[in-house]
């Protein structure tokens, strides 16, 4: 086997490994809501949250950035995260945690390499996003409480993403100033999260005045105002962003108002806000070109992706309603809808890629 | 016209058909193609990604692999990724429309 065909299988397993992580992580967040739990796994209630972040997210993304780069060494950070994930599931949380730590260490050496390869605004803040995973994934292997790393946890996508879409709007030609103005409010974000460890409400409420500007930042320079009166995927993407951004500035004004609350309804509020609202909404926007650059092969468009689209963002204020109002039946059917569009999505992707190689 | 200079014309023109699904260009309208080197019936393209992160890089180095194995009179092609010089959107090509090629409809 020849270094390609080994790279490709290595490839294909650990998007295998992503998409287990994103099921269990599904599955585990039914468990929170009240299912009965598996017999044969040790998956409980509290793993739906890391199942999600690195058993999905941290495998997805540090598999992208390892084939970007094709190099053997930066198939450690997914490779990590994968088999972490299949430790916790047996229950062997220590062995787990320290893949977990290999996986996040390797992740941000990625992006250092980045940074000395191209040293631009937009690989610093993801590896801004690398260093806040690794933080968050140091306070959880020693059994931090997740109320406690969840900021981290949160600027793992949210600052990858936020650096993609820099890169991506070059071609704006955003002013100078502008991307200044990105990098510091990126700064000042990062810097409130220190800050919860000393004083958290304060600090998550100086946050969420930089996560509302970031966000305007967002909507003001993204290409997306202009490509939502285009067409398919283009026109998808750009509603799908839009729509994203909006949620972060609910989730600020929520966190205006409350701060971040250690454990309960508001505080499940707050983390679907970001993780729903935002990241899913990204996934769907990215799908497009993330599916070509896994599969290497292009998802043909369908008017059908509105549907898991409009349900993730319907159900999700239905959710946020539940838990505002503490209603639970509200609060279940939204969080059920939830996984209902997020399958709903990736069934259509199949489908479209099955139907797209049969030529139909 | 030497035989060189056509090859290298039928390479731009098969290129011009591999669309980065990002920004929904061409990768030559995008300055991507850094050089084609033709030497008898060979052919060496260099081409690069908007950033050397770029997750569509697996995907583009197949779409260009299989863009010159097309080509006639080419019995040996080698598709190299190449990270420097460091592309920038002063090398898109002017008056380039962005998102004007969606990804088709039916492969």
């Amino acid at each position: 086997m020849n270094k390609t065909d080994l790279l490709n299988t290595l490839f294909g397993l650990l998007l295998f490994c992503a998409a287990q992580g994103l099921l269990l992580g599904l599955y585990t967040g039914l468990i929170r809501l009240g299912m009965s739990s598996p017999q044969a796994f040790n998956l409980g209630p509290l793993t739906h949250g890391p199942l999600m972040i690195n058993g999905f997210l941290a495998t997805l993304i540090a598999l992208e950035r390892g084939a970007a780069l094709e190099k053997m060494w930066t198939y450690i950070a997914p490779f990590s995260f994968a088999v972490s994930t299949l430790l916790l599931m047996f229950g062997a949380a220590q062995s787990g945690g320290y893949f977990l730590l290999l996986g996040s260490v390797t992740l941000v050496g990625i992006m250092i390499y980045l940074c000395v390869i191209q040293s631009v605004s937009h690989h610093y803040i993801m590896a801004g996003g690398a260093i806040s995973l690794l933080i968050g994934n140091l306070f959880f292997i020693v059994d931090s409480p997740i109320f406690m790393l969840i900021g981290w946890w949160i600027a793992f996508p949210l600052l990858t993403i936020f650096g993609e879409r820099l890169e991506l709007n070059r071609i704006m030609r955003p002013p100078k100033k502008a991307v200044q103005i990105f990098t510091v409010l990126i700064t000042l974000w990062l810097l409130s999260l220190a800050g919860i460890h000393f004083s958290r409400n304060p600090s998550w409420m100086f946050g969420s005045i930089i996560l509302i500007a970031l966000a305007a930042w967002l909507i003001r320079y993204d290409v997306a105002r202009r490509t939502i009166k285009s067409v398919q995927w283009t026109r998808y993407s750009a509603w799908s962003l839009l729509l994203g951004y909006g949620w972060i500035i609910v989730g600020g004004i929520l966190g205006l108002i409350y701060g971040l609350p250690t454990a309960g309804l508001l505080y499940d509020a707050v983390l679907h806000i970001f993780f729903v609202g935002f990241v899913f909404s990204m996934i769907f926007a990215h799908a497009s070109v993330i599916i070509p650059s896994l599969t290497g092969r292009i998802v043909p468009y369908s008017n059908y992706f509105y549907l898991p689209l409009i349900l993730l963002h319907g159900f999700l204020a239905v959710r946020i309603v539940g838990d505002l109002l503490n209603m639970h039946m509200i609060r279940l059917i939204g969080s059920y809808g939830n996984v209902v569009a997020i399958l709903l999505f990736l069934g259509g992707i199949g489908t479209q890629l099955i139907r797209s190689k049969n030529g139909d | 016209m030497n035989r060189g200079t056509d090859i290298r014309r039928a390479v731009v023109q098969k290129l011009q058909n591999v669309i980065d699904p990002e920004l929904g260009v061409n990768i030559v309208d995008l300055g991507l193609l850094y050089q084609i080197l033709v030497e008898d019936d060979a052919v060496r393209v260099e081409f690069t990604t908007t950033t050397p992160g770029c997750p569509m890089r697996r995907y583009l180095q197949q779409q260009v692999e299989k863009a010159i194995a097309d080509l006639d009179d080419i019995h040996k092609s080698e598709v190299e990724m190449v990270m420097k010089p460091d592309w920038n959107v002063e090398m898109i090509k002017e008056g380039v429309e962005f998102f004007s090629v969606p990804p088709p409809p039916r492969s």
